[in-house]
């Protein structure tokens, strides 16, 4: 790729960013105006009078036409301010920077447990498919994809937290002020959102790679006199990497936008709790600042994902 | 170490697939026994399904599961394959066996570059210096016929055309000079151009690193200029073996001479008639100024890869019209803009009845999960919305009936079908539509030769007796010569030579139907 191709490419790449954001954003705006209850209502409880809520709806800026409503907080949102949220009264982006540990950490710890587990089991699997190894794996992996979330973080609790007691629950400290029980608190949550996504990303690196072992090219390497061992390390695995990229791209964009049911049972501050709550409360700059932040991720993610398929495979060229 | 005349020497060798349902089934490979001298080329033909690959497997060690010999002994310079350890076994290939494959499109890692494609031959069988293994590959490189080997060095698989991957492949096999070189037909994919190249270069290497093959083909006249003897199997029985010239101009086998016959294609033989074509009344298809290609830039428009440059073309009804040209001048993207599978500018009209089309690859063309009275009932829907149901079971058992295959094969699936019979359904597919213009492409290239004669005929029946024009593409000049009236060469996006069939073939002008002629002739024999 020529210089000026990189610059349009990255051009491209950025406009296509901003048009998905301000979509995502007219789309949430317009989804919050039509669901019924009202924010200012919903602000002062029951017992306030229809007058109070007036003055409450004319200092919010609620009165004003839907249009003008959405065009100031986008003039804002790109001035970087998202504006304050209505039930928290603080700056919507602190809001976001305070889960963020959580539903970061969450998800990194997540993730390596992702990669670390399914790819050996994988490889596992597909050495000798249809044997004892490839159904345990398997059979394991579809009663891991079937549970659901809840019962497998109550599972999880019941065995660490009270039957082995090496986990206390519901004890969350910030990484400011001790790391180490930092991770230790997001380890289990972290397990019980990575278990389905290792199942899934299991089952489709063991059917790539099983496509894989069956290809011309590793009749070619096995011709060449090549030991298994080598043939899966050189040919098969970087292979079905190449089209896995685009479900790992998936299932991290899916983690990073936090677990709400995984963050309720195991009681951590994080970024489903806080979506959850704005939805509730009718707080509008705080719900579309998340929306924002999720948006911004799922693209990134896939520029990311653009990018290393065009690294690992010779015949994508960034387009 | 003792000189043994025979490298290889399979010894009454049995194979099958037992089950645990059926621990005794047919055997793949039933008693199959023969030597091959140091220094020859060994032939090895016979139909799809008859065990030709499954002997190749089984002396390379690479049999897929489930394969189990039961019975005889494989013996490499005198030693015993089967009794070896799996990892010495393992040590001979890419040493002392090498091996080419059908489909040099995938055969090679598309993530690597074609250095390291070849460099892992070197390293699995332990050179460790990386300057010396690049030379060596340089070297090899340049043996197979690349003047520039540094720089394709550095290229990818998909940066080479087939031919170029073949001659790699053959240099990945041939890097450590083997013994026995195993071809499993390593030109049926290639055009005829390239295939006589291939055979040059590998009986070059044969004689230069003092190598023996054994030379699997379902291509006859590959196997008559290239092998010193060859074997005819069926059923998983060698049934016949002698001298190449003795098997071709005097077999003595019943077997071996229907196979003959079968793989020259020659229309008298095969009772074959040619229908009268009338070319005073209209045409069925006029092509004027097609122009296409595929686009390859940032924003899908802009400087897009031109391979149609303006292609006129006429068919008239009853007419069988061929064309051809070496691959990559642009007949498979003519005749998927003729079909409107890709968009093109130029106009081209089709009078009258509908147009279908069959393709070279009948497994692709069928969808693995249905029925072929699905696949059947799939054609006919698209034009007959409306038709009762007894019509319509009519229609189809017909389409099927005259495509040869009998009500029987209504529910089978695809998978159930040999490739002939997949190229029938497809060919029914084309009838049910009641077409007015068959293109056909490449129609009998992946078929052995007794399917290939069938479908052949069948073809020329369907155009005789329906009045249906074709569109033939082929590489296989034989065949456009005796039964194509009118023919067309292709070159480079254009057509460069159209005209009568005996005129064109006997006195061809442009160079690139010269090219053709000269390596039909190198192969086929004048």
């Amino acid at each position: 790729m020529t210089g000026k191709q990189t610059v349009l490419y990255i051009i491209r790449k950025v406009a296509e960013l901003l048009a998905t954001l301000l979509l995502v954003s007219l789309l949430t705006f317009l989804a919050f105006s039509v669901i019924p209850g009202d924010t200012a209502r919903v602000m002062l409880g029951a017992n306030a009078t229809q007058e109070q809520v007036e003055v409450l709806r004319e200092e919010l800026g609620l009165n004003r036409p839907l249009p003008v409503r959405y065009l100031s907080w986008l003039g804002g949102a790109f001035t970087g301010n998202l504006g304050n949220s209505t039930q928290y009264r603080t700056d919507v982006a602190k809001l976001i920077a305070n889960r963020l540990p959580v539903t970061l950490g969450m998800s990194i710890l997540a993730f390596v447990m992702i990669i670390a587990i399914s790819y050996p089991l994988a490889i596992l699997s597909s050495r000798k498919p249809g044997k004892f190894a490839d159904q345990v794996c398997s059979v394991l992996g579809h009663i891991l994809f079937a549970i659901p979330p809840f019962v497998l973080s109550l599972l999880l609790i019941l065995i660490f937290g009270s039957i082995l007691k090496n986990f206390t629950i519901g004890n969350y400290v910030a990484p400011n002020v001790d790391f180490g029980i930092y991770l230790q608190s997001l380890l289990l949550p972290a397990f019980a959102i990575a278990l389905p996504k290792i199942a899934m990303t299991f089952k489709f690196l063991r059917s790539s790679m099983i496509e894989q072992k069956a290809s011309d090219h590793v009749a070619t390497a096995k011709s060449h006199g090549l030991s298994d061992l080598k043939i899966m390390f050189k040919h098969i695995l970087p292979n079905s990497n190449v089209s896995s990229i685009t479900v790992i791209s998936l299932v991290l964009s899916d983690i990073l936008g936090g677990s709400l049911i995984v963050e309720q049972v195991f009681n951590l501050p994080g970024l489903g709790r806080l979506l959850l709550s704005a939805i509730s409360q009718r707080d509008f700059p705080l719900l579309s600042g998340i929306v924002f932040y999720l948006a911004l991720v799922t693209v990134l993610l896939y520029f990311a994902a653009d990018i290393f398929s065009s690294l690992s495979d010779p015949r994508i060229r960034i387009r | 170490m003792a000189r043994h005349i025979h490298v290889l020497k399979v010894h009454h060798l049995t194979l099958s697939f037992p089950t645990r349902k059926d621990p005794n089934p047919k055997p793949i490979l039933d008693d199959v026994d023969f030597g091959i001298r140091d220094g020859e080329i060994l032939g090895l033909i016979g139909n799809s399904g008859s065990g030709k690959t499954m002997t190749s497997l089984a002396i390379a060690g690479l049999l897929p599961e489930g394969a189990q010999i039961t019975g005889g002994s494989i013996k490499f310079r005198g030693e015993d394959l089967l009794t070896m350890k799996p990892r010495e076994r393992r040590n001979m290939l890419g040493k002392d066996i090498g091996m080419i494959f059908q489909e040099p499109s995938t055969a090679l890692d598309p993530l690597m570059k074609i250095g390291k494609n070849l460099d892992e031959v070197l390293v699995a069988h332990g050179v460790k210096d990386p300057k010396e293994r690049r030379e060596k590959i340089l070297n090899m490189m340049a043996m197979v016929g690349f003047d520039d080997a540094a720089a394709i060095y550095e290229r990818y698989p998909h940066q080479l055309s087939g031919g170029q991957r073949q001659r790699i492949l053959i240099a990945g096999a041939a890097l450590l000079a083997p013994k026995l070189l195993i071809c499993d037909e390593p030109t049926s994919s290639l055009d005829t151009v390239t295939t006589v190249q291939i055979l040059d270069l590998l009986k070059g290497l044969c004689r230069k690193l003092q190598m023996t093959i054994l030379f699997i083909s379902h291509d006859l006249s590959a196997v008559s200029n290239f092998c010193d003897r060859v074997m005819v199997m069926k059923d998983g029985k060698i049934i016949d073996k002698d001298t190449t010239s003795d098997i071709l101009t005097n077999p003595k086998n019943a077997y071996t001479a229907e196979l003959l016959t079968n793989a020259r294609l020659d229309t008298r033989m095969l009772g074959i008639e040619r229908a009268h074509v009338d070319y005073s009344s209209s045409p069925v298809l006029t092509a004027k100024g097609i122009e296409a290609g595929y686009s390859d830039t940032m924003f899908g428009k802009g400087s897009s890869n031109k391979v149609l440059k303006g292609v006129d073309l006429e068919i008239y009804p009853h007419e069988i019209l061929g064309l051809i040209g070496s691959s990559g001048c642009g007949k498979t993207t003519l005749i998927r803009a003729l079909l409107g599978l890709l968009p093109h500018s130029g106009t081209a009209s089709v009078v009258g009845r509908r147009t279908g089309a069959v393709f070279q690859d009948p497994v692709s063309c069928l969808n693995p999960s249905h029925t072929i009275k699905w696949h059947l009932n799939e054609a006919l829907r698209v034009y007959e919305k409306k038709l009762p149901r007894s019509e319509r079971m009519a229609k189809i058992t017909a389409a099927l009936e005259e495509a040869g295959l009998d009500s029987g094969f209504l529910l089978r699936k695809p998978h159930q079908l040999s490739g002939g019979q997949r190229q029938r359904v497809a060919i029914a597919m084309c009838l049910i539509m009641n077409p007015g213009l068959i293109i056909a492409d490449e129609p009998f290239s992946s078929l052995d030769a007794s399917s290939a004669a069938e479908i052949l005929k069948l073809l020329t029946d369907i155009n005789r007796e329906r009045g249906t024009s074709f569109l033939l593409v082929t590489h296989n000049i034989h065949i456009i010569r005796q039964i194509a009236p009118r023919v067309v060469v292709m070159d480079g996006g254009k057509i460069c030579e159209s005209g009568l069939t005996s005129e064109v073939l006997s006195n061809p002008k442009a160079p690139a139907t010269i090219r053709l002629l000269d390596a039909e002739t190198k192969l086929h024999g004048a």
